[in-house]
């Protein structure tokens, strides 16, 4: 079963994330701000990071770049979310070397598949 | 423009919270079905909130000035639809009534958020014009062929100039066996994919790509027009990297394009270091010393016993440079200025030495001693130490400009050729082992090369005798070495003579590409 670390700090986002994942039959693990994601990496790695991007404390482009710094996390697939449909936010993302993008209201099916080829892209 | 206050959307929403209230205390349901819709019902909540605000500031839904306010009603709907999404995905739905009301909140979700969308797509054609100075700097650092298929030939010209504008090379195909042909003859970095075509579905093309043991790492982007979001989605899934939603938003392009190049370059990068090559280079490396060219090295690899280096004699032709009057010159200048001066000028030689496929078998102060033969021997040898030693002198011009610079002397250098046989090995006791080769050869190249004057070169007939290259030479001069019985035969290499041999690539490396490589 892989495992997705979900990083967001709005309570009922995460809440409904996790629970549409784990039918999925994902093991999810979540963190509520960059710092709290950087320490649930570095004691246990997840196979792959779904990161909303306005974050308290460490946003989510400081908290991927963080992530790309760092050789044991460089590879580690991480899919930015967020409210934003702006292209500059998409490419800000893409940038600071996030792997994938998706906007709320965000598109399950699509994300899945986008999941699914990042975790079949790593194994 | 449309004036939407949010009055209708608002009343549709709270009438749809309503219903979700009723079916939570009516219905008997299941613990994690009450657990959801209670979650649902919160959800519903708070976007009835968020557009009860917006309806007393007065601000229409289509024209939120505000990035944050905007934010914050996307995540409201977004969750209210997730949750709605989530129930309807649950298996075994106890009432038609529950599926339905399900579908009213998803469908409300939708258009609220297509009628927020319209400030966004309003706002985003305004950055697109004053970004694009921001874009063109960051793509200086990219380089790539990008391929486009597509059958429409406005979209293909649209593209192509967008992303000529970025630096980036393009190719544009309108069928797929126009397509096919380009990625056979070229290096394709990244590929633009329309999934509608007459011929043959995108689909199509993709499955090929993906089948193929050669372009299956070339990253591909889906074109698609707004409907088809389940084809991407079987896009993405059958492989493709990305997509693009027509009409192309330039910014975005981009950002995909990088994303792109990107993913390539990982690949790239990721094939070269789990190459077994990779792996045993460092290896090779520690066996070696620092310097021996990649082909020497691969070419090694490729022999199963190439590695069998307990001792074999070999015929090697032993390249000899030192540079003239070193000592005086050493004595004169602070410790510092000496090993900068040696960096400068070994650093450029080693490169061009491995340009020739030559081994730089050590540096002994200021002397090179490199070998072209060993560990692997080729029919070349002999032309490319000639060669070598040439392209050697001539890049001094260009060390001494460099040393001036830097308030350093410029310097002359004298080399020595002369090929023989060699025992070449591991030399060296368990614990320090270094590959190099001793015979008499060796201290017969030393000798040449102390005969050199500044700037010459002296090769030994021996050298001259395996060498095929149109030389022009100059002096010739009998040696009697110390402690060597037999008279050795040199002669002064000024040049190549490519006028003679147009055809010649046997082992002479054009100096355009050893100037490259250095």
């Amino acid at each position: 079963m892989s495992r997705i670390l979900l990083v967001e700090d709005n309570e009922m986002n995460r809440d409904m994330l996790t629970r549409r994942l784990e039918r999925k039959g994902f093991e999810i693990e979540s963190a509520g701000d960059g710092e709290e994601a950087l320490q649930k990496i570095a004691s246990a790695m997840p196979d792959l990071v779904l990161m909303d991007m306005n974050l308290p404390i460490r946003n989510g482009w400081s908290t991927c770049r963080e992530l790309r710094a760092n050789p044991d996390t460089e590879r580690l697939p991480v899919i930015a979310l967020t409210a934003h449909a702006m292209a500059e936010d998409e490419q800000k993302a893409l940038a600071a070397g996030c792997n994938d993008y998706t906007t709320k209201p965000i598109d399950f099916p699509l994300l899945l598949a986008k999941i699914n080829k990042l975790l079949e892209s790593e194994s | 423009m449309s004036n939407v206050v949010p009055t209708r959307e608002l009343v549709r929403l709270q009438g749809l919270q309503v219903k979700v209230g009723q079916m939570l205390v009516k219905n008997k349901l299941s613990d994690s079905l009450k657990d959801d819709l209670t979650r649902l019902y919160e959800a519903l909540e708070l976007s009835v909130s968020k557009l009860d605000k917006l309806n007393l500031q007065g601000i229409p839904l289509d024209s939120i000035d505000s990035p944050e306010i905007r934010h914050d009603i996307r995540n409201a709907i977004g969750i209210t639809k997730g949750y709605a999404e989530l129930i309807k995905d649950t298996e075994d739905l106890p009432s038609a009534a529950l599926s339905n009301l399900l579908d009213k909140i998803m469908l409300w979700s939708a258009k609220t958020i297509s009628t927020l969308e319209r400030t966004t797509r309003r706002k985003q054609n305004d950055t697109t014009l004053f970004s694009l100075d921001a874009l063109k700097e960051q793509t200086d650092s990219y380089q790539g062929h990008i391929l486009i298929l597509d059958d429409e030939p406005a979209n293909r010209e649209l593209l192509s100039r967008h992303i000529q504008q970025l630096g980036l090379e393009t190719f544009a195909c309108a069928t797929a066996e126009e397509a096919y042909e380009v990625l056979r003859s070229n290096d394709i970095d990244l590929i633009l994919l329309d999934l509608v075509m007459p011929d043959v579905s995108g689909h199509q093309v993709l499955a090929e790509l993906k089948a193929s043991q050669l372009w299956r790492a070339i990253p591909v982007i889906v074109i698609s027009g707004m409907s088809d979001q389940n084809e991407v989605i079987r896009c993405i899934q059958a492989g493709a990297d990305d997509y693009l939603q027509k009409p192309f938003n330039r910014i975005l392009l981009q950002a995909r394009l990088h994303a792109g190049l990107n993913r390539k370059r990982w690949v790239d990068k990721e094939r070269d270091l789990s190459n077994e090559l990779e792996r045993s280079h460092r290896f090779i490396k520690n066996t070696f010393g620092r310097y021996l060219s990649t082909e020497v090295v691969s070419s090694l690899l490729d022999k199963p016993d190439g590695l069998d280096m307990g001792g074999q004699l070999q015929t090697v032709s032993i390249l000899m440079a030192d540079i003239r009057g070193f000592t005086t010159i050493s004595e004169s200048l602070p410790p510092q200025k000496v090993v900068r001066l040696l960096n400068n000028y070994l650093g450029t030689m080693a490169e061009i030495i491995m340009a020739h496929n030559g081994t730089v078998d050590e540096f002994i102060g200021d002397a090179i001693l490199a070998l072209f033969g060993a560990p692997v021997a080729k029919a070349d040898d002999s032309n490319r130490a000639v060669a070598c030693a040439l392209a050697m002198q001539a890049e001094m011009e260009a060390v001494n400009q460099r040393n001036i610079a830097q308030g350093l002397p410029s310097i002359n250098i004298g080399i020595g050729i002369n090929t023989g046989e060699v025992i070449a090995g591991n030399i060296g006791s368990m614990k320090r082992a270094k590959y190099g080769v001793v015979g008499h050869a060796v201290n017969v190249t030393s000798r040449i090369e102390d005969q050199t004057g500044p700037g010459e070169i002296l090769v030994a007939q021996s050298t001259l005798d395996h060498c095929n290259l149109p030389l022009t030479l100059g002096r010739q001069l009998d040696l009697q070495p110390k402690g060597v019985k037999e008279t050795i035969s040199v002669t002064e290499v000024t040049a190549i003579d490519n006028r003679e041999q147009p055809g010649n690539d046997d082992g002479a490396i054009d100096d355009g590409a050893i100037k490259a490589s250095s």
